[in-house]
């Protein structure tokens, strides 16, 4: 009965994760020449993010962020994205973590 | 940069060179001493090496301490799979023993940060040197939440032992973390390990083997695309059965 219970728990958890809760906007961050463009960008604080990043170079990037806790590859060419917020007013810095001195950025939450 | 690689490498044989001799295992608990708490999340295109250590002293002092070590390579194969193989060692007496090979494969099933939980599972295969125990497998449910610096883990697990004559038998489990992603060389937080018994039959409260305590975490960067991420642990058990407590330490070196 215990093992039921929990597994009912666990279906409930993951079935109301799932539901999408604010609107969600989307942002594109273009990388070139190692560099991230716009390198700043502006979101209202109760808003869902999904940011696609596009890597015009031929190398890869790593699109790297501990304020934001995301961390994801983009191959040369090619684009990924990812999912940003709701988030507390603040800023939040991230980098290109294989060309690190040229590739910074911040997301301002206001 | 070959000469970093070469000097972790070095550096990772030589920590279990000397951890080994001092270190003594017998199988009396259903964790073991160098579990860790998986997180759904994937990185494609990461590569590790991953090392762990982990040491349990017995309730009772007149039980040996029981120990054990992983080394492996680990590789996201791309945004939704990860996969790693490793070797763990174990010890028997003053014995060091290679104790099994393990493949664990991790799915991000969500998209990282769309739901406001992410998702993923689980599927670890082992094969435990002594063929009497058949292979092992444990699988489960990661789920991973965040809120600005604070992030949130439970995972539900299931392991079990097939087609050998030791050890059978079907457990259920979980593993729980909050951390506060303080600065990303050093985060802290809580952890919690337990295994509640049979998958069909629990057991008792003071018969399950819950340990829970404090934990640190980290990532130190080396170059453009090398890194140690490290994390550990001091659990104390909280039941009859537990460990008393638990030290448990992973390294990884990604590049």
């Amino acid at each position: 009965m215990k093992s039921v219970s929990i597994y009912f728990f666990f279906t409930f958890i993951i079935g109301m994760s799932q539901h999408t809760s604010a609107a969600t906007t989307d942002i594109t961050i273009k990388i070139e020449k190692g560099h991230f463009f716009p390198s700043s960008i502006a979101i209202p604080s109760d808003t869902k993010v999904k940011l696609t990043i596009e890597n015009h170079d031929d190398t890869p990037e790593e699109f790297d962020s501990h304020d934001l806790n995301r961390e994801v590859l983009i191959k040369g060419n090619s684009k990924a994205s990812i999912y940003i917020g709701p988030l507390p007013k603040g800023r939040y810095a991230f980098e290109g973590e294989f060309s690190p001195e040229t590739a910074q950025g911040e997301i301002i939450v206001k | 940069m070959k000469k970093l690689h070469f000097s972790f490498l070095k550096w990772v044989a030589v920590s279990a060179a000397l951890i080994s001799p001092q270190l003594m295992y017998a199988a009396q608990y259903i964790s073991e001493p160098s579990d860790y708490l998986y997180s759904p999340r994937v990185e494609e295109g990461e590569r590790e090496i991953d090392t762990k250590f982990g040491m349990q002293n017995p309730k009772n002092s007149q039980d040996n301490k029981l120990s054990g070590a992983s080394i492996g390579f680990g590789y996201g194969v791309n945004s939704w799979w990860f996969t790693e193989i490793y070797g763990k060692n174990s010890w028997d007496g003053n014995t060091s023993e290679f104790d099994a090979i393990e493949w664990e494969n991790k799915f991000q099933l969500t998209e990282t940060g769309k739901y406001p939980v992410d998702l993923g599972f689980l599927i670890e295969l082992e094969r435990p040197q002594n063929r009497a125990e058949g292979y092992e497998a444990k699988y489960g449910f990661l789920l991973q939440s965040e809120w600005a610096k604070w992030q949130f883990n439970l995972n539900l697990l299931i392991k079990g032992h097939y087609l050998g004559t030791e050890n059978q038998g079907t457990y259920l489990g979980y593993q729980g973390q909050v951390k506060y992603r303080y600065q990303p060389t050093l985060e802290f937080g809580v952890q919690a390990y337990s295994w509640l018994g049979q998958l069909n039959n629990w057991d008792p409260n003071q018969q399950q083997e819950t340990s829970v305590g404090p934990a640190v975490f980290g990532k130190i960067k080396l170059g453009k695309k090398e890194a140690i991420v490290y994390n550990m642990s001091y659990l104390f058990g909280t039941t009859a059965t537990s460990p008393n407590n638990t030290i448990r330490l992973q390294l990884e070196y990604e590049f």
